[in-house]
């Protein structure tokens, strides 16, 4: 990292939280306001590294902000840090803030200044991929290169991706995680769409642990199964790219799976910027027991070369 | 002739008065025998409606509840952050105050026979002392407990709230200040206006009315929240008291779409919803009727399409106070 202090911004409409983060974050150069408007001009000017936003705020929505400061300064990274887990506020930090982490006040300490440090680093020391759509040329050649696997056991649901993502990508379906590796042994998968969960169990610990080797592949959740929680921790520790409700619609849909295409497209061009969407790292001794041992071998192990990437690292 | 036809009558009459008598007494047995079932089923019928009422309350409280904590988690947040950092700073001072004593200790032992020696040790005594006075981490220190010290009180005042609302202890008729029941009301319905509603208030002292706190309150909250669920996409909230008369008004007013006019006239029936199934019991405003009935109040509702619903409520004021001079 370069010789100066990390720049932080942090926002929140109660001026106390704003001191607190000031004191916690001492060693760091600080600026804060309770004011959106002023936040978003201060992120470019200031040159930003890290972004700390409440979501609750008279003026303007911790995730409009956020995204507007991800427009006008993509090389900062961000952060929400809030006391109410309403799941739109969820699913609007997923879809239109972009969030790194997701963090509950009260929160704690070390793990939020951990959180920041290992932000401002990264934003340092890769470069944010730009926010446009990849061109045409690179559209065609990503669909032809580029695989999409759907985990999901809901015909129904399975038939309207179908419907929608058929004409335009090559697309797998599976309903099981052990037929999920065996795709993505066989072929190059950029994007993975994936209900939460099925009939065999939770699939979100097979999205985190496919997230925590291989950062670059694009996950998208299709689900109706929502709960605040459960999306938290797909930001936290699976850094999830779109999360949908069903029931699907068409335009929205197509529209995240393009976007989640070019993110993959663009990750394979410049690989550094991968580090981006990292998750903290999950002991195996945490995850369930029918993925630790040979499911998270099989993980770990997918052949780099199909994933057009040489090995991080 | 006339004599035995007019007997004769009135021997079918006494007939049919007695067939009669009979009837009549076979159906008070039979509706006798039918009484216990009946009662029965009036009892049941009460049963499950008090348990209805009890549900709602429960319903209502777990809202509540729901509600402050997420308003507690934002004092919590910075008393618990500024309580660690205060505690680094304090273990940092620490640090600086052992460097001091070490200052001091070659002070103490300095030759002050030597020429100039009495003249550097003052200078370094004020050095030190100033180190010491002019240290910053004092001054954040004590402007981070400054913030504790309010966000506790914050915490404090949320706790009290919660437990005058529900008043589990007490569940008698008192004399109580509607005003009060107001404020609590939007204390308690912050997390639901917050940062979407503008609350406007305008409370007048009023007189006292008798009434159970806790079924005041819930009638309020249930005023106001539905008042925030009119209006999803923000809009005023405007709260009022007064005296009118031997009575006292509360108005609870919002600037959502009204209520329209084929649904107007049912929405203090029981389980009338226009929520999807599964959000609304459908029972709040029956609810705030009963309970304001019970009180020997009356509720208006007023509503103008696209501009807003006012319901005003109001409830007798205490007869003891009415007679007091003034």
């Amino acid at each position: 990292m370069s010789e100066s202090r990390i720049r932080v911004l942090c926002i929140d409409d109660e001026a106390r939280i704003l001191r607190a983060l000031k004191a916690l974050f001492r060693d760091m150069e600080v600026y804060t306001t309770t004011d959106p408007a002023e936040a978003i001009r201060w992120a470019a000017e200031k040159d930003i590294d890290v972004v700390v936003c409440d979501q609750r705020m008279p003026k303007m929505q911790g995730i409009e902000v956020l995204r507007e400061i991800r427009i006008a300064h993509p090389r900062a990274m961000r952060v929400l840090l809030t006391g109410y887990a309403d799941l739109n506020a969820v699913i609007g930090s997923v879809n239109e803030g972009e969030v790194f982490r997701y963090i509950n006040k009260p929160w704690d300490n070390t793990e939020l200044r951990e959180v920041v440090q290992l932000a401002a680093k990264i934003a340092r020391e890769a470069p944010p991929l730009q926010d446009k759509a990849i061109d045409e040329i690179d559209k065609e050649q990503a669909r032809k290169e580029v695989g999409i696997l759907v985990i999901e056991d809901d015909p129904e649901v399975q038939k309207r991706l179908r419907e929608i993502l058929a004409p335009h990508y090559q697309v797998r379906f599976v309903s099981s995680p052990d037929r999920a590796l065996a795709v993505l042994e066989q072929n190059e998968v950029g994007v993975v769409i994936s209900e939460t969960a099925g009939q065999h169990g939770d699939f979100t610990a097979l999205l985190k642990a496919l997230k925590q080797y291989h950062p670059h592949i694009a996950t998208v959740i299709v689900t109706d199964r929502a709960n605040a929680q459960v999306a938290i921790d797909l930001i936290n520790e699976g850094q999830v790219f779109r999360l949908l409700l069903k029931p699907l619609r068409m335009g929205s849909c197509r529209l995240s799976v393009d976007a989640a295409v070019g993110r993959y497209w663009q990750l394979k061009q410049n690989p550094l910027a991968a580090r981006r969407y990292i998750v903290a790292p999950k002991a195996e001794s945490q995850m369930p027991a029918w993925l630790s041992g040979n499911l998270l071998q099989r993980i770990r192990m997918l052949p780099q070369r199909l994933l057009g990437l040489a090995r991080a690292g | 002739m006339i004599g035995g036809v007019l007997a004769g009558l009135f021997a079918m009459a006494a007939g049919v008065l007695g067939w009669m008598l009979r009837k009549e007494r076979a159906q008070r047995a039979e509706i006798a025998s039918r009484i216990p079932e009946l009662e029965d089923q009036l009892g049941k019928m009460q049963q499950s409606q008090a348990q209805v009422i009890h549900t709602t309350k429960l319903a209502s409280l777990g809202q509540m509840i729901a509600g402050v904590a997420h308003e507690m988690n934002t004092p919590i947040g910075f008393v618990k952050s500024n309580v660690e950092v205060v505690r680094e700073l304090m273990g940092e001072y620490r640090e600086l105050l052992a460097k001091v004593d070490k200052g001091f200790a070659m002070l103490l032992a300095a030759d002050l026979a030597k020429p100039g020696a009495a003249e550097a040790v003052r200078k370094g005594i004020d050095k030190l002392r100033t180190a010491l006075a002019s240290d910053e981490r004092l001054r954040d220190s004590d402007e981070l407990l400054k913030d504790s010290v309010d966000g506790l009180v914050q915490i404090a005042n949320l706790v009290k709230n919660l437990k005058g609302f529900a008043r589990v202890d007490q569940d008698g008729m008192d004399l109580m200040d509607v005003n009060e029941s107001v404020e609590s009301a939007l204390v308690i319905a912050a997390h639901q206006l917050r940062d979407r509603i503008e609350v406007k208030r305008e409370l007048n002292p009023v007189p006292k009315i008798r009434g159970v706190a806790s079924q005041i309150n819930q009638v309020l909250l249930n005023l106001i929240t539905n008042a925030a669920q009119a209006m999803g996409e923000g809009g005023t909230l405007s709260v009022a008291s007064r005296r009118s008369g031997d009575q006292i008004e509360i108005d609870i007013a919002d600037t959502g779409p009204g209520i329209p006019d084929d649904v107007l006239p049912k929405i203090f029936d029981p389980f009338f919803t226009t929520k999807p199934v599964g959000e609304g019991t459908g029972l709040g405003l029956s609810i705030v009727h009963k309970i304001v009935q019970s009180h020997g109040g009356a509720i208006k509702v007023r509503t103008a399409a696209g501009k807003g619903t006012t319901f005003t409520v109001s409830f007798p004021i205490d007869h003891a106070l009415l007679k007091q001079p003034g």
